[in-house]
């Protein structure tokens, strides 16, 4: 078990290796220019010249590659052309924020679709079945965006009850860093006041990240709990007479959240994608609204920064889905 | 058998097996309230892509007419959704928005499966190192989230509607690979490939007669549901503020707009989205629909 663990993060290294490659690759041999961006338009062929080499920009391809592949491995992950601030830096300010909208979402998704997909099984072609059926697949089709434009204009401009965007109130001070994330450092310094207003913030961006992981997983709950109902053993369970609610939370759940468990793996890279859009409109300071800006201004060493980030959280997410997968079910063997 | 071939010749009997295949995959397909819906709305918003050059009520609007006395009006009898901020019509430019987003999504798709599918029998049907290195790639660029890498070859490429559409393209080739070979590689063991090749027939006849007829199915299943998905890319890309230059209507690029304008002039917001909406839902239902008829192992 140790082993594998070991031998399937060390396994991370050569994908995030090819990872820096190919990224690379795009980020330097799309057309596109940078350095004139960045330099502004007005900028002498002089200043342009001093700009490149200052980011090492005027070497070439490979050369730059290398540069930046020895600068990764001691930390430096290169230097943004606008902010002028080293990329790790501010990945440690916004990844932080992101993988707090993530997990929020994701812990909605999970504590809302997991039961309803489970009843939905249960009461198979039901009113509530088709019900949920329906609003799922509506769910899935729906913008992230557009949901949170919604939210926004009921929630926080009709009805006033929640703030229309950002992580915290601009007037205020944000709970001191721990973690970096508001909500568990207003509860690690007792700051109840911080940890309403963070949770204020979370709510509606939650909310619109939260809806299509909810849907899909409802509706994997819902067919796998349908297939593990229809196994043999639990006819014989019926049988014996034992009785419906401990078929059901004893025997049925387990085998059937081992199948979700795999699509909430892969929603995990999803959901780091997708916060691009939902940071975009609720002005959330995560990695998601850092590369849109970066991006924008074909700033590339954020990005490549970004991607890796995402990478790595997908690539661990998967190895502790398969830990997991094993855990909930001895037949599947961690080789 | 025999008793069959009294009645009617072979070729009568395939033809009608055949024809109560078909008949029984329409039936299957209509059993489903929701599939239909779906075809309904994507035959409702195909029209109105083919048919948007007669069918706007203000045509200047689309290619930059503007009319800021106009401004802001409410859905009206004039302006069934509207206007937007500089008096150009809202309905007028979702309806010609459809265009766009339909175009892009069906192109995309159709390159993705192209080069993904070329890729993948290629990789299924040789194996060996060219299969390391074809899957090693994909699996590589199949753990960048496909807006960001979209994002940033977009804004590399500059804007427009192509750009746009080799962007997305480039994001979505890997998934067909990976279904392609995976297909390809299970159909290359199948005893009737087996024996063909036996019988001597050629790699081209193989591939073409013989392993892709069978693998049709999941891939157009997925191509089906992936249109609705490259509809919301290309969106996605518009409201980031990447992809078609205005004038061109685009529905995600409207959306960012509206925003700037809510919550007094919702309507700008509302239309747009709700295309949105409903274009993904529609092929979502139709792809959903497709599975339950070709495919009725994996019906859930």
């Amino acid at each position: 078990m140790l082993w594998y663990v070991i031998r399937r993060l060390l396994l991370i290294i050569p994908t995030l290796l090819g990872l820096t490659v190919i990224v690379f690759a795009i980020a330097r041999l799309l057309p596109g220019d940078p350095v004139g961006l960045a330099a502004g338009p007005n900028a002498t062929p002089e200043v342009i010249a001093s700009v490149a080499a200052e980011f090492g920009l005027d070497k070439p391809i490979p050369v730059q590659y290398w540069n930046y592949l020895t600068g990764l491995l001691q930390g430096d992950w290169g230097v943004s052309l606008f902010s002028r601030r080293p990329v790790i830096d501010d990945l440690a300010e916004f990844v932080p924020a992101t993988l707090e909208l993530v997990i929020a979402a994701l812990l909605i998704a999970v504590i809302v679709g997991i039961p309803l997909g489970l009843l939905a099984a249960i009461r198979r072609d039901g009113i509530f079945d088709y019900l949920t059926r329906t609003v799922s697949l509506g769910a899935i089709a729906m913008p992230r965006f557009f949901l949170g434009l919604l939210l926004q204009l009921a929630f926080a401009m009709a009805l006033n009850w929640l703030p229309l965007s950002g992580r915290f109130p601009l007037i205020e001070f944000p709970p001191d860093r721990i973690t970096g994330f508001y909500t568990v450092d207003a509860i690690l310094i007792g700051d109840w006041h911080a940890l309403g207003l963070a949770l204020q913030h979370l709510a509606l961006p939650a909310l619109a990240l939260s809806l299509s992981p909810l849907a899909t997983i409802l509706r994997m709950m819902r067919a796998s709990t349908i297939e593990v109902l229809q196994q043999d053993y639990i006819l014989t369970e019926r049988a014996l007479g034992i009785p419906p609610w401990i078929i059901l939370f004893k025997y049925t759940l387990r085998n059937a959240v081992s199948a979700t468990l795999t699509v909430i793996g892969l929603y995990v890279s999803w959901l780091l994608g997708g916060t691009v859009l939902v940071e975009t409109i609720f002005d959330w300071p995560g990695i998601g609204l850092y590369s849109t800006q970066a991006i924008l201004g074909q700033d590339f060493m954020p990005v490549i920064g970004v991607t890796l980030v995402i990478a790595m959280i997908y690539l661990v997410t998967s190895v502790i889905v398969d830990i997991l997968q094993a855990v909930l079910n001895p037949k599947v063997r961690l080789q | 058998m025999s008793q069959t071939d009294m009645s009617l010749p072979r070729a009568d009997l395939a033809r009608s097996a055949r024809a109560e295949a078909r008949a029984r995959a329409i039936y299957r397909f209509r059993q489903s309230l929701l599939s239909v819906i779906g075809l309904a709305i994507a035959v409702f918003l195909i029209t109105m892509a083919l048919l948007a050059p007669w069918l706007l009520p203000y045509p200047g609007d689309v290619v930059g007419a503007v009319n800021p006395a106009a401004a802001f009006q409410p859905p009206s009898a004039a302006h069934w959704f509207g206007t937007n901020s500089v008096g150009q019509d809202i309905l007028t430019l979702v309806i010609y928005g459809s265009r766009i987003s339909l175009l892009s999504g069906v192109t995309v798709i159709l390159l993705a499966l192209i080069i993904g599918g070329t890729l993948g029998v290629i990789a299924g049907w040789v194996g060996g190192w060219i299969d390391e290195v074809i899957m090693r790639i994909t699996d590589l660029l199949l753990t960048i989230p496909s807006l960001i890498l979209a994002m940033a070859v977009a804004a590399a490429l500059g804007t427009g509607i192509w750009n746009m559409i080799i962007a997305i393209t480039i994001t979505w080739w890997p998934t067909y690979a990976r279904l392609v070979r995976a297909e390809v590689a299970a159909k290359k063991q199948e005893q009737f490939v087996i024996a063909s090749r036996v019988l001597g027939v050629g790699p081209m006849r193989l591939i073409g007669r013989h392993v892709l007829p069978n693998i049709v199915t999941p891939v157009v299943v997925k191509a089906s549901l992936d249109v609705g998905f490259a509809i919301l890319l290309v969106a996605s890309l518009g409201f980031v503020g990447i992809g078609v230059k205005p004038p061109t209507p685009e529905w995600g690029t409207m959306l960012a707009e509206a925003r700037n304008y809510m919550p007094q002039y919702w309507w700008t917001a509302i239309f747009p989205g709700t295309a949105i909406f409903l274009a993904v839902l529609a092929f979502n239902l139709l792809g959903d629909g497709l599975r339950d008829v070709l495919d009725p192992r994996t019906r859930r």
